[in-house]
């Protein structure tokens, strides 16, 4: 039987790092994420069996990596096919599939009810810190997917489940469904109508959504003549590409559409960066701050972007690929090789889209 | 070098294109094709195109020297990549090739300057003539030069007035040989015009498509469909869609005396333009059954890429597509990993070369620049069940067998669609006779004039 106690104790470390570092990121230092991103790792490479193999075939192993950043990652792709989880079947509670309507094969990334409390532990605080900062902001919540009860294996519609249940109890409110192709739709009508009472009543309000949620949103509102001046306060979240899911739009462009429709500053609009493989995310600003647009993971994540050229990490303002190391992904793999292409800054980065074509057309990473 | 103002493609990139620019340079150019061109003998034109490719061969040449050192930057071709290039292409450009070229297009070597007639025509008491387009209009792809270069030639023999238009970034090399033939024969050059714009800019385009006579185009389907829907009835469309290649070892091939040569010719069509052709292989095929495993083949392949690196580099690459090398590269690691019949080689710390080697016949299509399958298959009829959905997509086999196989091979091949079938290590170099995509190189410009004479 497979022993879970040092995983779980290895979450319960990572728990009190993330409560203080939650407060003051700069608290978490860099020899407190070396050393746990190395006791994560050899707790991963012992379990996993198809990630032990990689290692070993990389000469990456715990008796031999004494730095974070040499741990071998995973690609995107491997989440396909792979078993990448710890978990005995009898603990997976909850899968997360990754999105998109081409893919014929999601990534899995299994959920038991201890991972998914350290997935929130991760989820909140970041997300607290970065959209909704202020103590008091009496918020009325938006978000255009369907509820999880129609997708339960968006690790998206679990988040904006999660931070409504933690910010504004009881007032869950999906304005998605799913229609009968299996696309999401939005309840225009009912939208429209908790708009405009927010309005009417000044109610600050909240939408969440994905980035192709929002373009449809923009052209039913200039389909209906519709311009919003939002009460003070209000704010936005998009996620995503577009996925073939509607036309596609430079975030610039979208966020300027959704700024002069809505009556938002552009200040309000932020962007989240998440993937069902990972289980923390970074935002590319702090609402109402009006600073160049980076995206930060919090402390316990770490990333390097890689130049596709050497593999090496990339000097400030160069392109590469991302790598997330992600601590919270406990029972998973840590260490993800992403095929999203951003620049490097000194604080942050810019996400600069997908590495075109990067997976062989109809190919199945196990098929004979 | 400094290059004169020649051409608009000569311009600083800011100064702006107008239709009426446009209009006023096709005027032009049929003016001068007119006074220039027109009463050319083929004999003539061939002499002047052999004298512009012997000297692009010279290593002193002004044009070639530009371009190698130019190049690299403006292409993305490393300077050994370029100077191969350049030679196979201009060697071929002889006297001897250009005539076979007319011969076997038209029947006839005076077919282009006088009435004439062959064999069968002499029995029916008829001769006949051909005349090009006035105005010739490429729409050139991309940034491998041969086909732009190629076309101009053809034109030229058709004694056409040309307009190239080249994608953005990619007029570089199409231009410096149209330099050269300026510098040859100024009236000659007079009658070709070079711009550089991003396809669909509906002015300039209208402006051009409204003085062509014939269009030829080189792009994605989407891109043909969208200019042949745009020309005038009476303009002649020839469009080259996108075509992917492969090569095919036949198991008798598989032999230690072989397999050198083998893998050395593959080398040759990996490495050549760095696999950005059509005509460049993204899967070699390799026969199970022969007296050495084909994973062999691949393993000798990586060997092979790994020591011409060395002596022809790649060169660099933008951030995308070594993203998009990296990205497939990894999945294949984990694949490897994972799977006893999946093998990956590629080059440490750069994305200069890989070698795939897979037991799943279906064709995939590569990530280029240097990074070729190795597929290993029973035989031809399982590889055409696999090809079936990219049927009419296929534009070269090179083809490794022996003599006793090659012809059953080669047929099967045609009568399945494939429409060139060349040595293994020639995929990227056609001969000049070559019909692309199937389709006659001259025959397709020209337009017939028969004169069946008064037999009474």
């Amino acid at each position: 039987m497979t022993d879970l106690l040092p995983f779980q104790s290895f979450a319960r470390r990572l728990r009190d790092t993330i409560s203080c570092a939650s407060n003051q990121p700069e608290s978490l230092g860099k020899n407190e994420f070396q050393s746990l991103a190395l006791d994560l790792f050899r707790l991963q490479y012992d379990q996993i069996a198809p990630y032990r193999s990689l290692c070993d075939r990389r000469r990456k192993t715990p008796a031999t990596v004494s730095d974070w950043k040499d741990i071998p990652a995973l690609p995107t792709s491997a989440f396909k096919d792979l078993e990448l989880s710890s978990l005995p079947i009898s603990e997976r509670t909850t899968v997360f599939h990754s999105s998109g309507t081409t893919e014929q094969r999601p990534s899995r990334h299994f959920h038991s009810a201890e991972s998914l409390s350290v997935y929130e532990a991760s989820l909140l605080p970041w997300f607290q810190r970065h959209v909704v900062p202020e103590s008091q902001a009496n918020l009325r919540w938006i978000a255009l997917t369907p509820p999880s009860s129609a997708c339960p294996h968006s690790s998206l519609i679990h988040m904006f489940e999660a931070v409504q249940k933690a910010f504004a109890p009881g007032e869950t409110q999906f304005y998605g469904e799913l229609s009968t192709d299996n696309t999401w739709e939005i309840r225009f009508s009912e939208v429209f109508a908790t708009l405009e009472q927010a309005i009417a009543s000044q109610q600050p309000v909240i939408l969440l959504g994905t980035a192709f949620l929002f373009v449809h949103l923009l052209d039913e509102l200039e389909e209906r003549g519709i311009t919003y001046q939002l009460p003070p306060g209000s704010r936005l979240m998009e996620t995503g590409g577009y996925k073939g899911r509607s036309r596609e739009l430079p975030k610039a462009e979208l966020h300027r559409l959704l700024s002069q429709r809505l009556g938002l500053p552009d200040s309000a609009i932020l962007c989240e960066y998440g993937m069902s493989e990972l289980s923390s995310q970074a935002y590319d600003r702090t609402c109402f701050d009006a600073s160049p647009r980076r995206f930060q993971f919090p402390p316990w994540v770490h990333i390097v972007i890689v130049s596709p050229e050497t593999g090496a990490e990339v000097a400030f303002g160069e392109p590469g690929l991302v790598r997330i190391h992600d601590l919270a992904n406990i029972w998973s793999i840590a260490a993800v090789q992403t095929e999203d292409l951003a620049i490097r800054h000194e604080a942050g980065f810019e996400l600069l889209g997908r590495a075109a074509k990067a997976e062989p057309r109809g190919c199945s990473l196990m098929a004979g | 070098m400094n290059l004169p103002n020649y051409f608009l493609a000569d311009l600083p990139p800011e100064a702006s294109l107008t239709g009426p620019l446009i209009t006023e340079a096709c005027l032009t150019m049929k003016r001068n094709r007119v006074q220039f061109l027109a009463q050319r003998s083929t004999s003539d034109i061939i002499r002047v195109l052999c004298e512009v490719a012997e000297r692009w061969q010279k290593k002193t040449n002004p044009f070639r020297l530009y371009a190698l050192e130019e190049g690299p930057q403006q292409t993305g071709f490393s300077r050994a990549t370029l100077e191969r290039g350049i030679d196979d292409f201009f060697r071929q450009i002889t006297e001897e090739n250009l005539e076979l070229l007319v011969a076997q297009e038209l029947g006839h070597a005076k077919r282009l300057d006088t009435f004439s007639a062959g064999k069968e025509e002499r029995i029916g008491d008829r001769t006949s003539m051909v005349t090009g387009p006035d105005l010739l209009v490429h729409i050139a792809a991309g940034n491998l030069p041969n086909p732009a270069w190629m076309s101009l030639i053809l034109g030229l023999l058709t004694r056409s007035a040309q307009f190239m238009k080249c994608a953005r970034g990619s007029s570089f090399l199409p231009r410096l040989f149209a330099h050269s033939l300026y510098e040859e024969d100024a009236k000659l050059g007079a009658c070709i015009e070079l711009a550089e714009w991003a396809g669909g800019e509906s002015e300039l385009e209208n402006a051009l498509f409204a003085e062509a006579d014939c269009v030829t185009a080189t792009g994605s389907d989407e891109t043909l469909a969208a200019i042949r829907s745009r020309l005038p009835v009476r303009v002649r469309f020839l469009g080259y869609g996108h075509r992917v290649s492969f090569g095919y070892v036949s198991r008798e091939m598989m032999s230690e005396r072989s397999l050198p040569k083998l893998v050395k010719a593959a080398t040759e069509d990996i490495i050549a333009w760095n696999q950005l052709g059509c005509l460049s292989p993204h899967v070699i095929y390799v026969e199970h059954g022969g007296q050495l495993e084909p994973a062999l083949f691949a393993a000798k392949l990586a060997e092979e890429l790994a020591a011409r690196e060395a002596a022809e580099p790649r060169g660099p690459l933008d951030t995308h597509s070594a993203a998009a090398i990296q990205t497939r590269r990894a999945f294949y690691e984990i694949r490897a990993a994972h799977l006893p019949d999946t093998q990956l080689w590629c080059s440490e710390n750069s994305t200069a070369w890989t070698v795939i080697f897979e037991n799943e016949t279906g064709f995939q299509h590569s990530c280029l620049n240097r990074f070729i399958y190795v597929k290993q298959l029973m035989d031809q009829e399982e590889l055409l069940r696999h090809l079936e959905p990219l049927r009419h997509q296929i534009s070269t086999v090179g083809l490794a067998a022996t003599d006793e196989t090659a012809p059953k091979l080669a047929t099967r091949f045609a009568q399945w669609g494939i429409t060139r079938i060349c040595p293994l290590g020639r995929m990227q170099k056609p001969p000049l006779t070559w019909r692309h995509d199937g389709r006659p190189a001259l025959n397709d410009l020209v337009t017939w004039t028969d004169w069946e004479k008064d037999s009474v």
